[in-house]
């Protein structure tokens, strides 16, 4: 008989983690579920009572709160319910409470076993601890290996402007006046609204001025007639394909209607290309002055969309943007040692911050600082250094890197200081912990030379971690500061679901996802006296040494990874859409796939939290 | 609970006993000899059963039967893992209008088994339950009709209608009932229950049960709602 009820089977199939179960499984579950009505109010189970299957919320919503009555959880539409009773054997062991009239389609606990005895991947959803899950996460994301977009982007997408065009009849002089004032070093030549031909810069000179022929002719007898062109709809690759077999450097794009809808260049291609960040750099270095390094820099948003959708991790990203603020650093500080000559006594450049641990993921603010050697006298040298900084700092500043607000940078004479002078500073925010020289620390301590005298550097990193490696006081008021930032209970509808039963409209992945994560491997590693800065390298080093467990700290990296891609894929479509990259996501745009992995990295840094609490502010109240 | 109810149900009981003795053998008898709850019971406690057919049209005595589903209430939950469905064959062509309805073709049917192959399986599962639909007097006409056609004798059942119960509410709170209002989909509405796409036997079935299990949760006062506040 068949007594498939398809609006059942489709939800139940609609929604993670059952959607990684088989048909036939979500077919057979379908056939076995109860329905129950709750309406408001009514308790579904109390802790300790006995629970016999597992709720799936249809309509309505539950709340989750434990024997004490602190806030655990939402459910609505597609979540679960009484999975905690049925995952410790039966019994339940919070509050469940409709808070709306709620419908609940009921899995027997039986079949939830056997389900999760028989399938991995959905037996992985309800693994322990959220780490194991968020392993698996980049891998089920399913995001393929194209590192470059040349076989998933179209031509299309790559036209940024409407063609310049010219009539057939016009002449060779009015053809060149036309590309000058569009400042474009190729035109195409319609008949009608048909392409009919093209004509570049290179057609001028060998056509035109070296054949000593007469601009007053028709462009017509000097363009490349009836060119090869492609589709918008072509993909990368085709067009490179053509361009390289022909060894042509503009390529028409046409609409379906076959009018012109713009021109691609070689390097409009090799612009897409992830792996150009070495390009980029090459031509930062080319530029001499900061707008042209700026200009150069304009492509770190077409890189991070192009890095995402290749499948790129977040530690690379996040390697590959920093990257390009290093030479933009380093230009910045060649045109200036042109300017005001060689520096009189060494030097270094130190990039802080999120640049300091490779992690940025866009044109940020600029944290950086100087450090000069104790041969600095401030009579005699410091004009020469209080130019440089500006105009170093100004000039990043042009380039697109904002001056930072709360002027951490070198261009301000506290962070231009002498070795001496900073082992000092360090030693009095290690030793009185204050609530400035604990915000100044989270920025500091993630310092890595970018230019100068490399010695400076070890000098006062070595100095430093030594003095932090152990110090009580220091590490127990910065585990403080790392607890501000708490991570939301999850997500309730298109709510995020913050600790208390208050909620947001979006979430923000920097302040309750990642920083958390950073501000604990900043205590690991000073714990430790580890040298490593990028958080998932220290987090990798730390529990090398006791100061994390191994598997909290794998726990932290996965969490750390997933944030970090679910943020940036969210930049990339932010980028898609023209918009300006943020961190504010907005549940609404999350899968159900990515709101029960999100979740998982808020429990582990919540449960990392509560360990570092114990372990540095054991007393400190 | 009106007194004219109460008389029928008594009445009944004798009316079953009789035609139990009557039936002889076979599935109408082992569905009459079954006890079912007694009248004041809390619903929780009842056993039904809802029950949905797509037909040819509103007359029992010129219309027929295309299909059936159903799914029992038990301990206050619906359960899928007892529902059924089926096609019935159907021996005359059907009219236009209803078959697009239904998105049931005459070829379906034709290899549907026959109404008194299905009825065993129905009465079967109808065996202890109170049958529940939404505007029961079609499901009554033609479910008698059908019993009446295959043994030879009348299926007499109280049902729960979950349109009078929705009629009732309204009537208390002295509203006055729009056209449509009271279509299963616009009473689901009113519980927040959701949207199913509907005209199937069975996925009406769930529907008209589970707008039982909310309208007597909303009935449940300070006692659990009674079979006899179900039953109007």
């Amino acid at each position: 008989m068949e007594t498939e009820i398809a609006d059942i089977r489709d939800f139940i199939a609609g929604h993670h983690p059952f959607d990684l179960l088989p048909d036939t499984e979500v077919t057979a579950l379908a056939r076995l579920v109860s329905v129950r009505y709750l309406r408001r109010d009514t308790v579904l189970m109390t802790p300790g009572e006995r629970v016999d299957a597992l709720s799936i919320v249809r309509s309505g919503a539950l709340e989750t709160r434990d024997p004490d009555g602190n806030l655990l959880a939402r459910a609505g539409e597609g979540e679960l319910a009484g999975l905690r009773a049925l995952l410790r054997g039966g019994l339940a062991v919070n509050h469940i409470v409709a808070i709306e009239d709620a419908l609940l389609y009921q899995v027997p606990a039986a079949e939830f076993h056997r389900l999760r005895d028989e399938h991995a991947s959905f037996a992985y959803h309800f693994s322990p601890t959220g780490g194991d899950r968020l392993r698996g996460a980049r891998v089920t994301a399913g995001t393929d290996a194209d590192a470059s977009g040349l076989t998933t982007r179209r031509v299309g997408e790559l036209v940024k402007r409407e063609p310049i065009v010219i009539d057939r009849a016009a002449t060779i002089q009015q053809a060149a006046a036309t590309m000058a004032a569009a400042n474009v070093s190729c035109l195409l030549v319609l008949d009608g609204d048909q392409l009919c031909g093209i004509v570049t810069d290179r057609d001028l000179r060998n056509r035109v001025v070296a054949a000593a022929r007469s601009p007053q002719e028709p462009v017509a007898a000097i363009m490349t007639a009836d060119p090869l062109s492609v589709p918008a709809t072509a993909w990368l690759f085709q067009a490179m394909l053509l361009m390289s077999r022909h060894a042509i450097h503009h390529l028409p794009i046409t609409r379906a209607d076959g009018k012109p809808a713009g021109v691609i260049t070689v390097t409009d291609l090799l612009r897409n290309q992830a792996r150009s960040t070495a390009l980029v750099a090459g031509d930062i270095y080319q530029r001499h002055d900061p707008e042209g390094i700026g200009q150069a820099l304009t492509i770190i948003p077409d890189i991070v969309h192009d890095l995402v959708a290749s499948g790129a991790s977040s530690y690379a990203i996040g390697h590959a943007i920093s990257s390009l603020a290093d030479a933009a650093t380093i230009r910045i500080l060649q045109l200036a040692e042109e300017a005001f000559g060689p520096p009189p006594v060494p030097y270094l450049w130190l990039a802080v911050g999120s640049q300091g641990r490779n992690e940025q993921t866009a044109r940020s603010d600029q944290d950086n600082c100087m450090v000069l050697s104790d041969d600095y006298d401030p009579a005699r040298h410091g004009e020469y250094f209080e130019k440089l900084a500006t105009f170093v700092c100004q000039g990043l500043a042009v380039a697109g890197y904002i001056l930072c607000p709360g002027d951490v940078m070198a261009m301000n004479p506290k962070w231009r200081q002498s070795l001496t002078g900073w082992k000092a500073t360090f030693g009095r925010w290690i030793d009185e912990p204050q609530p400035k020289a604990l915000m100044y620390s989270s920025v500091f301590f993630d310092m890595r030379p970018i230019a100068g005298e490399m010695g400076l550097f070890d000098d006062l990193h070595a100095h430093v971690l030594k003095k932090a490696q152990g110090s009580r006081l220091f590490l127990g008021h910065m585990t403080g500061n790392a607890l501000t930032h708490r991570p939301p209970l999850g997500f309730f509808r298109n709510l995020v679901l913050i600790s208390g039963g208050d909620h947001d409209h979006a979430l923000d992945l920097k302040h309750t996802g990642i920083v958390p994560i950073v501000d604990l491997a900043r205590i690991y590693a000073l714990d430790a006296g580890l040298p490593q800065v990028n958080t998932k390298d220290r987090l990798e080093a730390a529990c090398e040494t006791a100061k994390v467990s191994r598997e909290g700290s794998r726990d932290l990296m996965d969490a750390l990874e997933f944030l970090g891609l679910v943020r940036l894929r969210h930049q990339a479509r932010l980028i898609r859409d023209g918009q300006s990259a943020d961190n504010y996501l907005r549940p609404e745009e999350l899968s159900s796939f990515e709101r029960s992995h999100l979740k998982d990295a808020f429990t582990v840094v919540k449960n990392m939290q509560s360990a570092a609490a114990s372990t540095y502010r054991g007393g400190m109240g | 609970m009106p007194f004219s109810a109460i008389h029928n149900l008594i009445s009944l009981d004798l009316l079953r006993w009789w035609l139990a003795f009557r039936a002889g053998g076979g599935p109408l008898r082992q569905y009459y000899a079954a006890d079912y709850a007694t009248l004041d019971k809390p619903w929780r406690e009842v056993e039904f059963l809802a029950v949905d057919l797509e037909t040819t049209g509103l007359d029992p005595r010129k219309d027929v039967v295309v299909s059936i589903g159903w799914v029992p209430i038990v301990g206050g939950a619906v359960r899928l893992a007892q529902a059924g469905y089926s096609l019935v064959r159907v021996d005359r062509p059907m009219p236009g209008e209803s078959a697009v309805l239904h998105g049931i073709l005459d070829r379906h049917v034709e290899d549907a088994p026959p109404l008194g192959d299905v009825l065993p399986e129905f009465l079967a599962a109808l065996r202890g339950r109170i049958p529940v639909a939404h505007h029961a007097l079609v499901e009554q006409g033609f479910l008698d009709a059908a019993c009446r056609s295959v043994y030879g004798l009348p299926l007499r059942v109280p049902y729960v209608d979950t349109l009078a119960l929705e009629r009732r509410r309204a009537a208390r709170t002295g509203r006055e009932v729009k056209s449509g209002e009271m279509r299963l989909q616009a009473c689901r509405d009113r519980y927040g229950l959701p949207r199913y796409r509907g005209h199937h036997a069975l996925a009406d079935a769930l529907a008209c049960a589970e707008l039982l299990l909310a309208q007597a949760t909303y009935m449940d006062g300070k006692q659990a709602t009674r079979l006899q506040d179900l039953l109007v």
